[in-house]
């Protein structure tokens, strides 16, 4: 008897307390991570802002992701330097561009919003300017980016609610409006020059060429909107005056790895000593250290390219590094490689090593932009105009007089001036993310382009097309002419 | 009376504690109260003394081990190995229970006789077996839900190391796919097809009631039952983790009698089971020049790599075979020892076992150490204690292979069959031989170099433990405790090398990870037996606390100093990133079931289930997974019973919801990742950046598969013919997916509950004894059909796409989808149709091709009818991954002592992407195959034909064949894979009793047997059987730098004594 009671009763308290542990700890349930943070406990000091700029230029340029592995931003292929520019533009053409720079995009305006809301301690106020100065280069530089791409694009700002569906394609003149604003502030608030522990960030003039370089795009195709030649002539003098930059003397030194910080380069992707993202093979033959040849030029323009030292600084022609005595001529599509980005020494390109950095604003720039506002604003060439370029073509010739290079003058026409200046471009600038926004601002697709791939040009070709799965997602957006919207 | 601070941790460790001291503290003071006068009863009682011989009732054998049991009682005894037993018995009016495994058990009723003889029949299909259900058992005749038994003997009838490996081809609705053929590699267990996409699509396995089990780190020797739960009649009452299916498996404890020692062990010997053609190296430079005097066009020169010196000397001194240089010859032992046996309270088994596994890859290897102890204890009548415990420390090491390990271009297995045989391993001074450039795969890295010196060290150390106590108070009811846990780690070393392609380019990589995993598991049920009248009623109830934690690190180190020491001295290496992490998980659940059977006849079992899991979005932190099914045994009526031809016929219907709760933690909650490294501030030192990772998803929860199922068993002619065949039909909803979101937000996708799956499927099973007697013949033929079909991808989705393959196979584009209407494994890609025929000259050059290049399918453009562009408009389905059905076969003979058993086991209509032959046909060809090119008189073959490149563009073609860097997607890789394999078969031979008694054995067998001989199928790679991407189900149908399968010859033997 008494074992019967004892069994009930341990039976009854066993039941009892394993039912109130169970709804005790329910609480269990909820999640509480202990090994990452969520945006809103997060961008209260400096280095936390300037955490979310390394991720918002890791996402374009981190180890095959993007800019650095020159195929991705797919339109540079379809220059007229690059082999393979057959100007076939299907609807999913560069798709990886749109989202990567609205993903930067994404992680910067977090730290934009946190300093308005002054959520940032430790700081001074000068300190705090300096953080949005570089917050809103960097927003500017991708929407600039991106509104070259694809035309109208949707604005997401600091206060915009991205899971929302009112957003829409806002016109391109409220893009630039974003742009030069953003780019104005910087102009202002990033100092002149970085202590030297922080040289990689952009400085003032990077703002200041950046922004010269936004008006002349407004100055011309698609908004054509001259008055901005005077503005960015005015921003490129600027730079020019303050001195703070000058040309590498010698044009085989330009890509130099020591040169990665200035004199010419001002701003750029840097490949960290600690990790490279970028396997030199991409840019070499087969011939040469196994190379892969991924991006090699459009055999007509490289043959063109006229004779002179920059054309052996800058392209490949022959294997004069590693003495297998091979020319182009032996090289798949036998036409000449790209030299600017394997200054690195013999033994990292066996290694597959580069750390090579490729610069997005260089002083260079600034002189030819400087030239090609002044000559459009002045109503023709002046001699300040000749000088700025003049720099560029005595460095590329070694000061030797070249027929196929010629020095500007003054004696030519606005018209021919601005030709040759774009001309220029194409030859210094090759293979640095410029080339096609110069053919597209100008609308010399058609002119440029190899005569084989004419039947698949059309006027359309100068934006990409707004990707299939935004068009999807967000009924609100709207296709780019000549490609496909998926959505009625 | 408990603290009233909210602490989670505090909670659970008081919990715990109670439930333990419980489990100690109740069942001594119990053991008090109860023990006086039992003992002396047992010590008056046993007087009378009864003896006999138990024979088979078809050989008239004496039969040893055989279990008699006075019934009621726990008094009972085992037979000798002449089969005589003897056993004391208080009285001569109680019954014997006689019972052996194998055999149909017998109740004898004593009726005053001291000397009782029983013959044993053989059952083929026991109705009366318990059948291992969801915390319980039933009988098997009581069984409303669809479940598959295996037996432990047929798990052992080929030399394994993975249990699933054995179930292959043996039961259905039970897809198995060996992944790769690497020592300790995985295995992939689909049930009734593939639910999920990203929630993962693994069965639940539960090992002696533990959740969460790994099947690797299992004795195959140790498991006497195994149940597969399929229909959601079965598996609901794992709610929100039953949706895959479930594997029950129960682990062996002694038989009453004297210790048991079972001993066994085999060697196997292991080779390639097929090697890739290559042409020997004079052939390859011969073709490599005949190939680059075509390049003439843009004015190109022709570069020959070879001179015809060059060539006369490989004619005479050869090559190399890379494919010898990187396999050998595999032997894989295995040895197990067991002790087992039980008194009158107490059953247990020891056991260890052995396995050493060294791969036919060279630097492979697999090596498990296994430890178990199991014991039951009858602490009183009405508790009983049981422990089982078991160790697992397992070695792992291989080459990297497939794309876990990186870069498919570095990967022996892939490299090994493109390396131009013109290429010596080593160098004049012993240095691993680098590619000449120019020719062959010259951007891939030496074979052999990657495999020796690509140090892996991968152990792993799993402790689980699982306590329990059992009250039973009143008849028919008990309450279990079940206390336990999970406790593994696992430490994972790589060190490449400066003779590696990595560590050539860093001087050295290695990597670290360490991690540790811990589970704790509390199960508290309630189960109510009784039998009213005509009534039958089981009734379960329990309440569940599940809760793990996982935590570890990770470390990256470049640049060593000292290339001897590698991952054994980090601080050696220049640069070491680290990294660390930890995440948590809870679930706590209430259940309830109801079994009910009328008249032996009608049956209704009723299940519910409640699961609060922490991984749920916070609005949804409770999912309920009801299920309900009817069973009517037709053969109990009057018209069918004692029927001569129907033994038994039981028709079956389910329906049920289940769960897959499949979500990392922390899914649900907003997150910036850490991980981003950019050199922000100086230009060379890297900043970490935060970058937005993830966005808040509050409503998420688990995935929802409503199933039904209808089945039929059917046993004929007492039980020598019979067959089972289920229809079942699930769809899964609310799919635990990355929902896309616009690019603008900055992240790809949010996991949300979008999209739905069908899967619907017939299994059909049939068995029988054709002949018995003295030759007996057991065979059993099994097929599985299922189809699987996307319903919904979420809105605006029709397909979902993946690049599984990286550089260097012109596969830039996604080729495997998921698609809305079709299932999953769905290649997409251009339609090969051949090479373009000299009569089509007209026409193929209208696409800027010529006679003898590939023909691809112009199947529509822009405007939706054909354009005269193939370009992304054409892309069309060009293959299945996964099979239309898969069968098994299997056969037991056995005459005297002689038993030989085969499996035979096939897969119909899957297909698979060979990527490798993209390298290898093409332009740095070693597959012999490629001398048979196109010319217009050998118009017949796929190899295409050589122009001169000058030539081909003076032609002005005008190419419309628009592919861009994804030229490799097409047919023209996509390869039937369907096959049928001689799995095994195994000749074994049973020494006689008579010998063995004179050296004290009570059984010996040895076997010999042959895994892989002979697999029939049209694919041209190692093997049909494999897949590169098991981690993602909608990528299984590709192969890429696979482990290959081998061939085996086992020689075994066994012992009991």
């Amino acid at each position: 008897m008494k074992k019967r009671i004892f069994k009930t009763y341990s039976l009854v308290i066993l039941s009892g307390v394993l039912l109130l542990f169970t709804s005790r700890c329910a609480k269990q349930l909820e999640e509480n991570p202990t090994d990452f943070v969520g945006p809103d406990n997060f961008y209260s000091t400096p280095s936390q802002i300037e955490s979310a700029f390394a991720a918002s230029m890791d996402v374009l340029f981190g180890g095959w992701t993007f800019y650095d592995w020159y195929r991705y931003p797919e339109i540079f292929d379809m220059e007229d330097h690059v082999f393979g520019g057959d100007l076939v533009i299907n609807d999913g053409f560069g798709n990886d561009c749109w989202s990567k720079h609205y993903e930067a995009i994404a992680d910067i305006n977090p730290a934009i919003k946190a300093l308005i809301d002054n959520q940032v301690t430790g700081a001074s106020d000068q300190e705090k300017d300096e953080l949005m100065a570089q917050a809103r280069f960097l927003r500017a530089w991708n929407y600039f980016m991106l509104v070259r791409y694809y035309g109208d694009i949707p604005l997401i700002t600091e206060t915009t609610d991205v899971t929302k569906d009112e957003i829409i394609r806002n016109p391109i003149s409220e893009v630039y409006d974003l742009i030069v604003n953003d780019l104005l502030f910087a102009t202002q608030k990033l100092p002149a020059v970085w202590p030297a522990e922080g040289k990689a960030r952009p400085a003032a003039d990077a703002a200041k060429t950046l922004l010269a370089k936004v008006y002349i795009t407004m100055a011309t195709a698609p908004t054509n909107d001259v008055t901005n030649y005077a503005m960015a002539r005015d921003m490129a003098k600027q730079v020019i005056d303050a001195g703070n930059y000058s040309l590498v003397p010698n044009v085989e030194d330009v890509f130099k790895l020591d040169k990665e910080f200035g004199p010419e380069f001002m701003w750029s992707f840097h490949n960290s000593q600690e990790e490279y993202v970028i396997e030199p093979q991409i840019w070499l033959p087969g011939d040469m250290a196994g190379g892969w040849g991924d991006i090699k030029t459009e055999k007509r323009w490289g043959e063109a390219y006229p004779e002179e030292p920059r054309k052996h600084a800058y392209l490949l022609l022959e294997d004069n590094i590693f003495g297998t005595g091979t020319t182009y001529l032996n090289w798949d599509e036998s036409t000449p490689y790209v030299k600017k980005f394997v200054a690195e020494s013999k033994e990292n390109l066996e290694k597959n090593v580069s750390y090579q950095s490729f610069p997005i604003i260089r002083y260079a720039d600034a002189l030819l932009l400087f030239a090609e506002a002044e000559n459009m604003a002045s109503g023709g060439p002046t001699q300040a105009a000749c000088d700025a370029v003049n720099q560029i073509v005595n460095r590329a010739t070694g000061g030797v007089a070249n027929p196929n290079d010629p020095l500007f003058t003054t004696s030519m026409t606005k018209t021919q001036f601005d030709d040759a200046i774009i001309q220029q471009r194409s030859l210094e600038l090759c293979f640095e993310y410029d080339r096609w926004f110069d053919i597209q601002r100008k609308r010399i697709l058609d002119k440029v382009t190899d005569p084989n791939f004419l039947p698949n040009f059309s006027v359309n070709d100068y934006l990409m097309p707004i990707p299939q799965k935004d068009l999807r997602l967000n009924l609100k957006l709207t296709q780019n002419p000549g490609y496909t919207d998926p959505t009625p | 009376m408990f603290p009233s601070h909210n602490s989670d941790s505090n909670c659970r460790v008081l919990r715990f504690s109670v439930l333990i001291g419980l489990m100690v503290f109740l069942p001594l003071s119990i053991y008090g109260t109860y023990s006086d006068p039992g003992a002396s009863d047992l010590l008056t009682l046993q007087q009378i003394r009864i003896s006999g011989t138990i024979t088979d009732s078809n050989t008239g054998e004496p039969l040893a081990g055989v279990n008699i049991v006075l019934k009621g009682t726990i008094i009972g005894a085992n037979t000798d190995n002449d089969g005589k037993f003897s056993l004391n018995v208080p009285n001569l009016t109680g019954t014997l229970q006689v019972s052996f495994i194998g055999y149909i058990t017998q109740d004898i009723a004593i009726g005053g006789r001291t000397s009782i003889s029983v013959s044993l029949v053989q059952e083929v299909q026991a109705l009366s077996d318990v059948v291992v259900v969801g915390y319980g058992t039933v009988r098997k005749s009581d069984l409303t839900g669809s479940v598959s038994t295996v037996k432990p003997a047929d798990l052992l009838q080929l030399p394994v190391q993975r249990v699933d490996q054995a179930i292959q081809g043996r039961t259905t609705g039970v897809y198995i796919l060996n992944t790769d053929g690497s020592p300790g590699g995985n295995t992939m267990i689909r049930i009734r097809g593939n639910n999920s996409i990203q929630g993962g699509n693994d069965p639940l396995i539960i090992v002696d009631g533990l959740q969460g089990a790994n099947l690797n780190q299992l004795n195959p020797n140790d498991i006497a039952s195994m149940e597969i739960l399929k229909d959601a009649s079965a598996t609901a009452i794992y709610g929100s983790r039953g949706a895959n299916g479930v594997i029950l498996i129960t682990t062996k404890l002694g038989k009453l009698g004297k210790p048991v020692i079972d001993a066994g062990y085999n060697i196997g010997i292991q080779n390639l089971a097929r090697k890739l053609p290559v042409m020997d190296a004079a052939s390859f430079a011969r073709y490599n020049n005949f190939y680059q005097s075509f390049g003439t066009a843009n004015g190109a020169i022709p570069k020959y790599y070879f001179t015809e010196a060059d060539i006369a000397y490989y004619e005479e001194n050869g090559g190399t075979d890379w494919q010898d240089e990187i396999y050998r010859t595999g032997v894989m032992q295995n040895g197990n020892i067991a002790i087992s046996g039980a008194t009158d309270r107490l059953k247990y088994m020891v056991s260890t076992a052995y396995l050493d596994h060294q791969g036919i890859l060279i630097n492979s290897s697999y090596k498990r150490i296994s430890l178990r102890a199991n014991l039951a204890a009858d602490i009183t009548k009405w508790v009983d204690f049981g422990l089982n415990y078991s160790y697992t420390n397992e070695k792992y090491k291989s080459p990297p292979f497939n794309s876990q390990e990186g870069d498919v271009l570095f990967m022996p297995v892939e490299d090994a069959p493109r390396w131009a045989p013109t290429e010596p391993v080593y160098d004049e001074n012993g240095n691993y031989w680098k590619h000449r450039p120019g020719y062959g795969a010259y951007d891939t890295w030496n074979p052999v170099a990657t495999a020796l010196e690509t140090k892996i060290e991968h152990p792993t150390y799993q402790n689980n433990v699982n306590l329990f106590l059992n009250f039973k108070p009143v008849k028919g009811l008990s309450l279990k405790i079940m206390g336990g846990g999970t406790f593994s780690n696992s430490y994972k070393s790589k060190y490449q090398n400066t003779k590696t392609r990595n560590g050539y380019a860093q001087n050295g990589v290695g990597n670290v990870d360490n991690s540790f995993y811990n589970m704790y598991q509390n199960t508290n049920i309630l189960t109510y037996d009784n039998t009213f009248g005509p009534h039958h009623i089981t009734f379960t109830g329990g309440i569940e606390d599940i809760f793990s934690s996982s935590f570890g690190t990770s470390m990256e180190g470049v640049d060593f100093l000292v290339d001897q020491l590698g991952t054994d001295n980090m601080d050696g290496a220049k640069s070491v990133t680290v990294d660390s992490w930890r995440s948590k998980r809870a679930l706590i659940s209430f259940m309830g079931r109801v079994n009910y059977g009328l008249f032996d006849k009608y049956l209704l079992t009723l299940s519910y289930r409640a699961d609060g899991s922490s991984v749920f979005g916070k609005n949804n932190k409770w999912g309920y997974f009801p299920s309900g099914s009817v069973a009517w045994r037709i053969s109990q009526e009057n018209f069918l019973k004692g029927s001569p031809v129907v033994t038994d016929l039981k028709l079956r219907v389910s329906y049920g919801i289940t769960g897959n709760q499949g979500i990392d933690p922390y899914g649900s909650l907003a997150q910036l990742g850490s991980w981003f490294r950019y050199p922000y501030i100086n230009g060379t030192n890297l900043n970490i950046g935060f970058g937005i990772a993830g966005i808040p998803n509050p409503n998420l929860k688990w995935e929802t598969t409503a199933q039904s199922d209808i089945g039929v068993d059917v046993s004929l002619f007492k039980g020598r013919l019979t067959s089972t065949i289920d229809y079942y039909k699930k769809v899964t909803d609310d799919l635990l997916m990355g929902r896309e979101l616009p690019g603008y937000v900055g992240v790809g996708n949010v996991i949300d509950n979008v999209g739905s799956i069908e899967n619907q499927g017939i299994e059909i099973l049939i068995g029988g004894d054709p002949l018995v007697g003295k030759f007996t013949w057991n065979t059993s033929f099994n097929i599985t059909i299922n189809r699987n079909k996307v319903l919904d991808l979420g809105p605006g989705t029709e397909r979902i796409g993946w690049v599984p393959t990286s550089g260097g196979y012109s596969l830039a584009d996604d080729y495997m989808f998921l698609e809305v209407g079709q299932p999953f494994g769905l290649m997409r890609g251009w339609k090969y149709l051949g090479l373009w025929r000299s009569d089509e000259d007209a026409e193929a050059r209208s696409y800027g091709q010529l006679p003898g290049t590939p023909k691809y399918a112009d199947l529509s453009g822009p405007e939706g009818v054909p354009d005269g562009y193939v370009d992304e408009f054409d892309k069309t389905i060009i293959g299945h991954g996964y099979p239309k059905f898969t069968w098994g076969f299997t056969n037991l003979l056995t005459w005297k002592g002689f038993e030989l058993s085969a499996l035979i086991l096939g897969s119909q209509g899957n297909d698979l992407f060979n990527t490798l032959r993209i390298r290898r046909e093409t332009y740095e060809a070693t597959d012999p195959k490629v001398w048979n090119y196109w010319t217009p008189e050998n118009q017949d073959t796929d190899i295409p034909a050589h122009y001169d490149g000058q030539w081909v563009q003076d032609q002005l073609l005008q190419n419309k064949y628009i592919f861009g860097t994804s030229s490799g997607t097409t047919s023209r890789w996509v390869e039937d894979a369907s096959f049928a394999r001689l799995k095994t078969i195994t000749l074994a031979y049973n020494f006689e009793q008579k010998l063995l008694n004179k050296i004290g054995f009570s059984k010996t067998r040895v076997y010999f047997s042959g895994t892989n001989l002979l697999t029939l199928t049209k694919y041209s790679g190692y093997d049909p059987e494999i897949a590169a991407y098991p981690g993602n189900d909608a990528t299984i149908g590709v192969d890429m730098s696979v482990y290959p399968i081998s061939k085996m010859y086992t020689f075994g033997i066994d012992f009991t004594f």
